[in-house]
């Protein structure tokens, strides 16, 4: 069967942030993937717009799974890198030139499950990069496997009776090891995620947005919400917008409420100035991070 | 010629730090000296040995580590008998911590039996810098290592605050070696 | 200034790499290579240099290739252990074709072994970590000047043919003192990148230069929107299935070492001129074969000795000349045969005999002891 790809006739305001060549891309049909991208490059415009930062210095990286293969799509530096590892691809990009601004964005299971190790360190260490992950509940792209943010109870195709274990409570946790910046929205609140990206980007130290997403062809299918409509309003009625006082208010459950908010916002010194503090490097000056933060 | 070293001792004798500053002190005089160490993994109280073995050039290495000493350095008595196969019957020198050790383990033909760590006591105030009070006797008996250089050697090497105590140390030896002891002539 | 300096193997492979243009260091505690990342977590910051301490090896090897790309002379230090965690990302090096260098002090394996024994059994490891068909080059010291001299050489290797270079050292090694010349940066000789030739939009950042394989590299932040793409890509990076490609592709990973091997082999013959006999040897075993061979010698024999100072791949010719007037051909390693495979490989076709003396032990033998081995294996000589 021949498949008749339609010519792109007009041009979207963030095309020139594509690698439109590469397109149509891989995400199925109701796929919150998408909406997160766009909502990023948006507020790469944006921000560009107003001379915060100069995409030159993005460096854009991904890992494994239906989320990693947006870096070939996004016309900037990146790498898309083994499973699990974009986080610790992004150490050795800030600490070889400073200059660059890390973005790693990624799946749940790709920063949380096998990459679990660098998330928490990179958190404790502070470590300047952006991190955004995409949470569609699942391995979606090997066919819908366990993942550790998989509700309790729920199919996948390794829990044929049900997940028996606990789901990670992801944001919480990154906020519990000291990052500057945590939220957690929906593909629901796509402006949200992008004012989040704008206030996010150019801030120091770690910066951390969850994305809870639907994912209706794979995960949708194994727990009966096949449409993406159905899931999307499945997804609305726990995914409520709180300012938590506490860390413990913070909730992740299926059944009841996932927590969406900022969870941190705060401004103490990243890892690149931890060591500025200790050895008197030439780029100490230059982070971007302390520029761009001022504008 | 090749010449073959070992220094064996217990762990806390101080026995890797001696094969460091006396090989470095070889390498000043231009030799090549290969140094590698053996060590239990105890800090204190297991034992440590430390060869040395001085070639001519750097074309004619090989060894790495001692195969049969011409000079042994004994601090301990376990640890001679330990060794003692690895000296040759007719060993240039041997030299002997006589605090630990009574006789030596083998009819050597030149054996130097001196206490070293009782010396130290005495001399320097601390047992623990037995190890270059030997240095300081080492270098007055063989002529292999001149004074002034082993002294420079100690000085970039030692932690700051041990410089002292182990320059004392390192003259109380020479000195003591020089009133008490002849000379060795060592062929290499 | 050159400087006389003495040194352990660890402390000079530190000195190499600061005066081969070390930026970042990043490394995860392991025995025999600790000690080479304290020393440069002392000196490096000195010279401008980062160190970095990663959660594991993954970490470190990952974030290496990351550095790379973003301009850095970048390096790591492990042993057996380490080194089996990052055989995932050395296939990404490899497929990225990002030059990273790798300071391998083998210790006794397999598992946690004997942490503070010595070994020789990661020959095959370090050429075939990763999966799938991928190039690597692998020198082996046996000597701390030689171990200074090959991590700069491996810098040279690294950047001249973008590809992962590894100095497969042991514990040995690492901590004998001997006397080894350093320099300062800028004194010895590294290859630096080729810088691309087309301005961003044209670039492609896997396009190979015809005559040696390697294509130029365009660090981040210079505008060319480089994807480093660890699926297979064509020369724009992209990911692609296309079976021609894919050939390509891999073959040329390969081809590119090959073809520029007159960068890389390098191989050592002592008494072979009319050795009817050659023992084969590496690294620092091949010093106590060397003494063996000098008694034999004087035992009239006639026995020499070839080592290969690159490992993978072997100097080939450099084997073949050594072995001219030789029968026999014993290879005597710490393991159970396995650069005897590629000698084997090499001159079994030619109808020699060819024998294998392994060495199990965690303590290096010296001569007397590794005749022992001779005897023990049946090896009479």
């Amino acid at each position: 069967m021949t498949v008749q790809v339609p010519k792109l006739e007009y041009r979207h305001r963030v095309d020139d942030l594509l690698r439109t060549e590469r397109l149509p891309h891989v995400w199925c049909p109701g796929c919150g993937i998408g909406i997160t991208l766009q909502a990023f490059l948006r507020a790469v415009k944006a921000l560009e717009a107003k001379g915060v930062i100069d995409r030159k210095q993005l460096v854009f990286v991904t890992g494994i799974g239906c989320t990693g293969r947006a870096s070939g799509y996004v016309r900037l530096d990146g790498a898309h890198t083994p499973h699990g590892r974009p986080i610790a691809y992004a150490y050795g990009v800030k600490l070889a030139n400073p200059k660059l601004v890390p973005v790693v964005f990624s799946g749940d299971g790709d920063l949380a499950g096998i990459g679990g190790n660098h998330l928490l360190h990179a958190a404790r260490r502070n470590f300047d990069m952006l991190v955004i992950m995409v949470n569609n509940f699942n391995y979606a792209l090997t066919g819908g496997q366990l993942a550790p943010t998989t509700p309790h109870g729920a199919y996948s195709t390794t829990t044929p009776k049900g997940n028996p274990e606990r789901p990670m409570d992801v944001a919480r946790l990154v906020a519990a090891l000291g990052a500057n910046y945590v939220a957690r929205w929906s593909i629901h609140y796509p402006v949200h995620i992008e004012e989040s990206v704008k206030r996010a980007l150019p801030r120091r130290g770690f910066r951390f947005i969850e994305v809870v997403s639907i994912c209706p062809e794979i995960f949708g299918r194994h727990i009966g919400f096949r449409s993406p409509v159905d899931f999307y309003e499945r997804l609305r009625k726990v995914a409520k917008v709180r300012k938590p006082k506490a860390l413990e208010e913070i909730k992740y459950d299926w059944e009841d409420e996932i927590t969406l908010g900022v969870f941190v916002d705060k401004d103490e010194p990243g890892y690149m100035e931890s060591i500025c503090q200790v050895y008197n490097y030439d780029w100490c000056k230059e982070l971007p991070e302390r520029r761009w933060s001022k504008q | 010629m090749t010449l073959e070293i070992i220094i064996a001792g217990r762990g806390g004798q101080g026995i890797l730090l001696t094969g460091y500053l006396l090989g470095k002190a070889l390498v000043k005089k231009g030799y090549y000296v290969v140094n590698s160490e053996m060590y239990s993994a105890e800090t204190r109280g297991g034992f440590s040995r430390s060869d040395l073995i001085v070639f001519p050039s750097e074309a004619e290495i090989d060894i790495i580590k001692v195969r049969k000493a011409d000079i042994a350095i004994f601090m301990y008595k376990d640890q001679m008998h330990s060794y003692a196969e690895y000296v040759k019957p007719d060993a240039q020198l041997i030299i002997l911590d006589g605090t630990f050790i009574e006789e030596p383990a083998k009819p050597w033909p030149r054996v130097l039996k001196v206490p070293f760590t009782r010396l130290a006591e005495e001399k320097v105030g601390t047992y623990r810098v037995a190890n270059v009070f030997m240095l300081g006797v080492f270098s007055y008996v063989t002529g292999l290592v001149d004074p002034e250089t082993m002294e420079e050697i100690i000085k970039t090497s030692v932690r700051p605050k041990w410089i002292e105590i182990n320059l004392k140390a390192f003259d109380a030896g020479y000195n003591y070696a020089k009133e008490n002891l002849e000379k060795v002539e060592i062929k290499l | 200034m050159a400087r006389r300096e003495f040194l352990t193997g660890n402390e000079a492979m530190a000195e190499a790499a600061i005066a081969a243009g070390l930026r970042v260091f990043i490394g995860y505690p392991i025995t025999p290579a600790s000690d080479l990342f304290e020393y440069l977590a002392e000196k490096l910051p000195s010279y401008g240099g980062v160190v970095f301490q990663a959660e594991d090896e993954i970490a470190a090897i990952n974030a290496l290739v990351g550095a790379t790309y973003a301009g850095a002379k970048a390096m790591t230090a492990t042993s057996g252990p380490g080194f089996s965690l990052m055989a995932e990302s050395l296939g990404l090096a490899a497929m990225l074709e990002a030059p990273i260098v790798i300071v391998y002090n083998m210790r006794t394996g397999p598992s946690t072994g004997i942490a503070t024994g010595t070994g020789q059994g990661d020959v095959m490891q370090s050429r075939w970590a990763s999966h799938g068909h991928y190039g690597v080059v692998v020198y082996s010291p046996w000597s701390v000047q030689e171990a200074y001299n090959l991590v700069v050489k491996a810098f040279d290797t690294a950047w001249r043919l973008r590809v992962p270079t590894i100095v497969l050292s042991d514990a040995v090694i690492a901590h004998t003192r001997e006397l080894a010349v350093v320099y300062e940066p800028g004194e010895v000789k590294v290859a630096d990148r080729k810088p691309p030739r087309e301005p961003p939009g044209e670039f492609k950042p896997f396009k190979p230069d015809p005559d040696d394989l390697v294509p130029p590299m365009a660090f981040y932040g210079e505008g060319y929107a480089v994807l480093a793409e660890s699926l297979v890509h064509d020369e724009r990076g992209y990911y692609t299935t296309d079976p021609e490609n894919y050939e390509r592709l891999v073959k040329r990973l390969e081809e590119k070492i090959t073809r520029n091997k007159h960068h890389v082999v390098s191989s050592e013959a002592r008494y072979t001129e009319d050795a009817e006999t050659v023992i084969v040897a590496f690294g620092t075993l091949a010093r106590s074969a060397l003494a063996l061979v000098k008694d034999l010698r004087k035992q009239g024999k006639k026995v020499g000795l070839w080592r290969p100072v690159s490992i993978w791949p072997l100097d080939e010719e450099g084997l073949s000349k050594a072995v001219e007037h030789a029968d026999r051909v014993i290879v005597a390693e710490m393991n159970l045969g396995q650069l005897y495979r590629e000698v084997a490989r090499i001159l079994g076709p030619t109808g020699r005999k060819i024998e294998l003396v392994p060495v199990l032990t965690p303590e290096l033998p010296g001569p007397d002891e590794l005749l022992g081995y001779f005897r023990k294996a049946g090896v009479e000589i």
